[in-house]
């Protein structure tokens, strides 16, 4: 029993260097050899689907793109997978940015989704806006005057003269918002300027660390679902039936998050032999 | 005194008076100041904020630079990259007016900024990011101890949303989940009672009420549900969560409620240096 012990607070000194290879390894090994584990659609993704399924054909949606390069991993699959979703159905995309770095994200999905899968026209079928600098008073601009706001496109054609922005004027002229957001400013201002005020429906895909801040939102029922980090992607992927980077992704995070939870368990284990010894001394 | 001190306090006090009825008065022309106007000037601000920004950090680094502070070498690095990224955006387009115009070429493939963007600031970001698995690993190793009561909530919380929100917490059956609980309670009389005879009568009447309720029940993996992990971890996520998160936002919004009557009333003057 001794023995056990003192291997369990051997182990619980470990260098941390040995927990960071240990998740190297079991985040690498998935990734390279996936285990295909089921993946279970939960409610707050299935209103997402449901809410752009039952959207008529031709709906104007506006996507907004708010991640960096840095959360790609959870944001990425979603907007991808939302385009999928509303180029399939035949709906109008309108796609703003509210970070900088949200325009170079979304381009990257146009040109793989729009482009490369669907073959839809620039001006027709869709169209990319871009970023504005400003955060909520972007929001408040495209619900007040869209034009005022975006007078040319990222290709710096003037709005005026896009045919798919003709009858656009402000946000109320859309059907549906999909907000994809890594943080400020993104879905809560979304929420607060734009959706609730004007009665348009609107979803969001956020990170896993941003679930806790909209899930009030969703509850209440002013936002339609939420795709919730990258398992949300995942089940976004499984729904529309066309599996993609999340999907592989989630057998890394499964395997990663139960060592995590070993180290966690190992850890309270030293922790209480260590307790033990000090009492009986 | 009167330019640096009055007049800004009362062009504050004027237009956040303005801004703040403009939700409650039906007046077009107030209602167009707080959603046209008002949000325009905050977007030519937001505009010309990023150049004095840049030009602060530029102004900083080179301080640092010349002094030779701790750390300098960095700083040549920042220099570096903003010159770098000004060039890149504003002078060396990298294509030509056929392919992209000033301004589009930051995103289009083959100009310097979307070069820059993909091959310097891109990995960089996402390398920062990734990091954090590592330290949240060997933090959680080190500092997730069950010390108390609510320790031990927050940790059991924790590996229910960790295990639960991803497929592996799918395949975890409820009943195992239930053998684990009986076992978690054998501890638990252990402890109080400390009487072998009493701790293997709890377990060995948990284990069989588990097998026979299991048997009885055909062993589906998602029921009962209250021990279903993906099911638990959606509950967490819906009720208590979502209570503790109504609690924040509530006292964030008087919070900004409060600050805002402080702006208008003249009381808070931190934005003119007081």
């Amino acid at each position: 029993m001794k023995g056990l012990q003192d291997f369990i607070l051997k182990l619980g000194q470990i260098d941390r260097r040995w927990i960071f290879l240990a998740i190297a390894v079991v985040v690498f090994i998935p990734i390279l050899n996936p285990i295909g584990m089921p993946i279970r659609a939960t409610d707050t993704t299935k209103v997402v689907f449901d809410a752009i399924e039952d959207l008529p054909a031709n709906s104007k949606v506006l996507v907004s793109v708010e991640y960096s390069p840095s959360t790609k991993p959870e944001n990425h699959p979603m907007t991808i997978s939302i385009l999928r979703h509303l180029f399939k159905n035949d709906h109008k995309v309108f796609v703003t940015c509210l970070w900088p770095d949200g325009q170079f994200m979304a381009q990257e999905a146009l040109e793989e989704v729009a482009v490369g899968e669907f073959n839809k026209i620039y001006g027709e079928d869709y169209v990319f806006l871009g970023f504005r600098p400003g955060n909520e008073a972007v929001v408040k601009g495209i619900v007040s005057n869209i034009r005022k706001l975006y007078t040319v496109d990222v290709h710096q054609t003037k709005v005026d003269e896009i045919p798919l922005m003709k009858d656009v004027n402000k946000f109320s002229d859309f059907d549906f918002l999909f907000s994809s957001s890594a943080g400020f400013p993104g879905t809560i201002e979304w929420v607060q300027y734009a959706a609730d005020p004007t009665g348009v429906p609107m979803s969001s895909g956020v990170t896993s660390i941003q679930v806790n801040e909209v899930m009030p939102y969703v509850q209440s029922g002013q936002m339609k679902g939420v795709l919730a980090g990258m398992p949300g992607a995942a089940e976004y992927e499984a729904l529309i039936g066309q599996k993609g980077f999340a999907t592989s992704g989630m057998d890394a995070q499964s395997i990663a998050h139960l060592v995590i939870v070993l180290f966690i368990i190992l850890g309270n284990l030293a922790f209480f032999v260590e307790r033990q010894r000090s009492k009986k001394y | 005194m009167i330019w640096k001190r009055q007049i800004p306090i009362l062009i504050v006090a004027v237009v956040g008076t303005l801004t703040l009825f403009g939700w409650f008065i039906e007046e077009p022309n107030i209602e167009a100041f707080v959603n046209d106007d008002a949000t325009q000037w905050y977007d030519i601000l937001a505009s010309f904020a990023i150049i004095l920004g840049g030009l602060n950090l530029i102004k900083l680094q080179m301080q640092k630079v010349a002094k030779q502070r701790i750390g300098w070498q960095y700083s040549l690095v920042a220099i570096g990259g903003f010159i770098f990224a000004i060039t890149a955006g504003f002078i060396i387009k990298g294509v030509d007016d056929s392919v992209a115009l000033w301004g589009a070429h930051v995103t289009t493939e083959g100009s310097m900024f979307k070069w820059m963007f993909d091959y310097m600031f891109a990995p960089m970001s996402a390398t920062m990011f990734s990091l954090l698995a590592f330290f949240v690993a060997s933090a959680s190793f080190r500092a997730f101890r069950i010390r108390n009561f609510e320790a031990t909530l927050l940790l059991v919380a924790g590996i229910i949303i960790m295990i639960g929100r991803v497929p592996l917490g799918s395949v975890i059956s409820s009943w195992f989940v239930m053998y684990l609980l009986v076992l978690i309670a054998g501890i638990g009389v252990n402890t109080w009672k400390k009487d072998k005879m009493i701790t293997f009568g709890t377990v060995a009447v948990g284990l069989a009420a588990v097998t026979i309720a299991g048997m009885m029940m055909g062993w589906p993996v998602n029921e009962p549900g209250i021990f279903y992990l993906p099911v638990l971890q959606e509950w967490i996520y819906y009720y208590p969560n979502v209570a503790g998160a109504r609690a924040i936002m509530i006292g964030i919004g008087l919070g900004i409620f409060a600050t805002s009557i402080r702006y208008i009333l003249g009381i808070e003057k931190s934005y003119i240096g007081e």
